[in-house]
């Protein structure tokens, strides 16, 4: 009731030909939503992308706000990595004014708001989904990528593969769409390495024993496993591979697997695991070292995670594309966005045309001991002209 | 095929230890206690704590009595009172203590992962028909079985079990007999409580301890006491071997509907024989 008031006695201002209609309007907060999992078996990865939000956020403000001095503000909704509760949290966050939505975690509950940001006249930020879906078939102009998506991950791992001498793979995915889009991509570039694949394997998100699987790719004689298995499913499948001896005759390599906090819980288990690496705190440029002094000085000295890198980056694209669109309306920040570098905490990053999708480096490398404790470390990485494969040709913008 | 069979044991045992809790405080109470999975996740981060003192064996003795003091508290606070309730009254306020207690454990423990890693003496591996097996899971299947012939001794043998078959057959009868019903309720879901805790802290080195791990393995759980019955311990024994079997022999014939099966079976069970393998045909 209070806007409509307020647009009311906008609207006759104006009709009265009296300009100062703006300042009516300066103080209204820029509203963030942010659907996504802070209970279940991806609470984890969501609590990151909240805590690295609320830090940005709590940067732009203290600055003064966007356009204007309009302060931001964001609510944060509970979707349990559950598609359905993902799109109802999104709708709504969206209908109720937060409708410049970002960063749920499983692939499947972004390709179910991506469907709705039309609807709802929303703009979607992935910072986490790792589905080519969300760029290919199912892209939408209101929809952008800031994270790497898998086909990203596969172009980094068939140079890396080729370096390997095992020739017997298995894989073991995430029960989920962006599992099986991994898989499809895994057993594409083992193939093209002229490899082959013994075993394949789909596990529920959450499961709690793996050793059926780890059976499996025991018996079936593979010498190497590739691996979709993120946050606490990542961490209790190495676990139990490591009593069964698994660890020390398979080597595992994984996209979004050797992720931070993973690692920090696995300590000496995770050593020698591989995988991409999307984003590091130890990526050596300038912006990057600043963006994780400030952190550290927040967080009492821990270094910022790839899930908050990511996150962080995709409130960079956010705040720029604000300032760049001079409004927060869903559109006109989309269409801002649209074919612009953005400045990013690991450089500059362009949002490609045709797909929305940021084009930034990718990392590959190992875990490793560095000054005592277990970290992933970078060992090849690629610029963001050569990490991509060309976009997808399934997508097609609709507005 | 030897391993796999092995490892649906393990998996079994870990269900049996859950559920044949879960089965006493029913079959006493009345009860459908949907904070059992939340007892079984506060078992293990008890046992963490507990095992930064004084090692494993300490955190497994703690976690078990903690969750028997905690279980012997809910029954005087809640479930006592609530006994001529409906049962969705009773079953709607464990759902608020199973939400609890997660808080709880957030606050405590915080939200990130935590490890506790097996006893050294438990921690090699044996080999077995070409293959490792760790001596951790298999001694989870002794404790399974140290579980089952106790409380059967205990129910079969003892007063106090002759008490507890009684009672949940008739309480009334048995109240008049000059059974302390009260005192007894107070006992079982004490004892069932601490099984839960018990079962999560044998759990707790396989899988990462988080605030939700017992919400998985909880539903696993409900298949099991409803396809064995939800009264009977046999049924819960038999049941609970039967899932770990099917679970993890479907991982590995018919991957792609493994995670199905074992709800299949429950509706199957709950069509042809509504009362549960062990149960009465009619009930």
């Amino acid at each position: 009731l209070r806007t409509t008031r307020r647009q009311l006695l906008a609207g006759s201002l104006a009709a009265a030909g009296i300009g100062a209609v703006r300042p009516t309007f300066a103080a209204d907060p820029i509203r963030i939503g942010v659907p996504t999992p802070l209970s279940g078996a991806y609470a984890d990865l969501g609590n990151q992308a909240k805590r690295a939000i609320e830090f940005a956020i709590d940067e732009v403000n203290g600055a003064g706000g966007l356009l204007g001095g309009r302060m931001l503000e964001v609510r944060f909704l509970d979707t349990e990595a559950k598609p359905e509760l993902a799109r109802q949290q999104g709708e709504k966050l969206a209908l109720g004014g937060y409708n410049l939505l970002m960063a749920a975690v499983n692939s499947s509950e972004g390709l179910a708001i991506a469907g709705m940001v039309d609807r709802w006249n929303a703009l979607y930020i992935s910072t986490n989904h790792k589905a080519d879906d969300l760029t290919g078939k199912a892209c939408n102009a209101r929809v952008f990528r800031v994270n790497k998506p898998d086909a990203a991950d596969m172009t980094l791992i068939r140079p890396w593969l080729a370096t390997r001498s095992e020739t017997k793979w298995s894989v073991l995915c995430v029960d989920i769409v962006a599992g099986h889009s991994a898989a499809a991509n895994f057993k594409a570039a083992i193939t093209g390495a002229g490899k082959t694949v013994v075993s394949e394997n789909f596990a529920s998100l959450g499961t709690s024993d793996y050793a059926p699987y780890i059976e499996q790719i025991s018996s079936a004689g593979a010498q190497g496993t590739l691996v979709v298995l993120a946050g606490r499913d990542g961490i209790n499948f190495v676990t139990q591979a490591g009593k069964f001896g698994l660890l020390d005759k398979v080597i595992i390599a994984g996209t979004s697997f050797i992720t931070d906090n993973v690692v920090k819980v696995l300590g000496d288990k995770a050593k020698g695991l591989w995988g991409a690496i999307n984003y590091s705190a130890t990526i050596d440029v300038p912006t990057n070292k600043t963006f994780v002094e400030n952190w550290q000085k927040k967080h009492s000295g821990e270094r910022p995670s790839n899930y908050e890198g990511d996150a962080y980056v995709g409130m960079q694209l956010l705040v720029q594309g604000l300032q760049k669109a001079g409004s927060s309306k869903p559109l006109d920040v989309a269409k801002a966005l649209s074919g612009q570098t953005i400045k990013t905490i690991v450089g500059e990053q362009t949002v490609r045309k045709a797909d929305n999708q940021l084009i930034g480096p990718n990392f590959f490398g190992e875990v490793r001991l560095v000054d005592g404790t277990y970290r992933p470390v970078v060992t090849m990485s690629l610029p963001g002209d050569k990490a991509f494969p060309p976009p997808n040709g399934s997508c097609k913008m609709n507005s | 095929l030897l391993i796999q069979v092995l490892n649906g044991l393990v998996y079994g045992s870990l269900l049996y230890i859950l559920s044949v809790g879960l089965v006493l405080v029913f079959g006493l109470r009345r009860v459908v206690n949907f904070a059992h999975g939340g007892l079984f996740m506060l078992g293990a981060y008890v046992a963490y704590s507990c095992s930064l003192i004084g090692g494993f064996w300490l955190g497994l003795i703690a976690g078990t009595l903690a969750l028997c003091a905690l279980g012997a508290v809910i029954d005087r606070l809640v479930f006592r009172p609530l006994q001529n309730q409906d049962a969705t009254v009773t079953l709607l306020v464990t759902f608020g203590i199973l939400l609890v207690i997660e808080d709880f454990v957030r606050t405590i423990w915080g939200k990130d992962f935590l490890a506790l890693s097996e006893p050294a003496s438990l921690a090699g591996v044996i080999p077995l028909g070409g293959s490792q097996f760790p001596v951790y899971r298999l001694a989870i299947i002794a404790a399974a079985i140290a579980v089952a012939v106790g409380l059967s001794l205990w129910l079969n043998r003892s007063r106090y079990g002759l008490y507890v078959r009684a009672s949940s057959v008739d309480p009334v009868t048995t109240e008049m007999q000059g059974v302390d019903t009260e005192r007894l309720g107070a006992m079982v879901v004490a004892i069932g409580s601490g099984l839960a805790g018990l079962a999560g802290v044998i759990a707790a080195p396989l899988v990462t301890l988080s605030p939700t791990m017992g919400s998985y393995i909880q539903i696993d759980c409900f298949v099991v006491v409803v396809t064995g019955g939800l009264s009977s311990f046999a049924g819960a024994f038999i049941a609970a071997m039967l899932i770990g079997q099917i679970h993890n022999l479907g991982v590995v014939f018919v991957p792609e509907a493994a995670s199905m099966i074992p709800l299949l079976l429950m509706a199957l069970v709950l069509a042809f024989r509504p009362g549960g393998l062990a149960g009465k045909p009619t009930a």
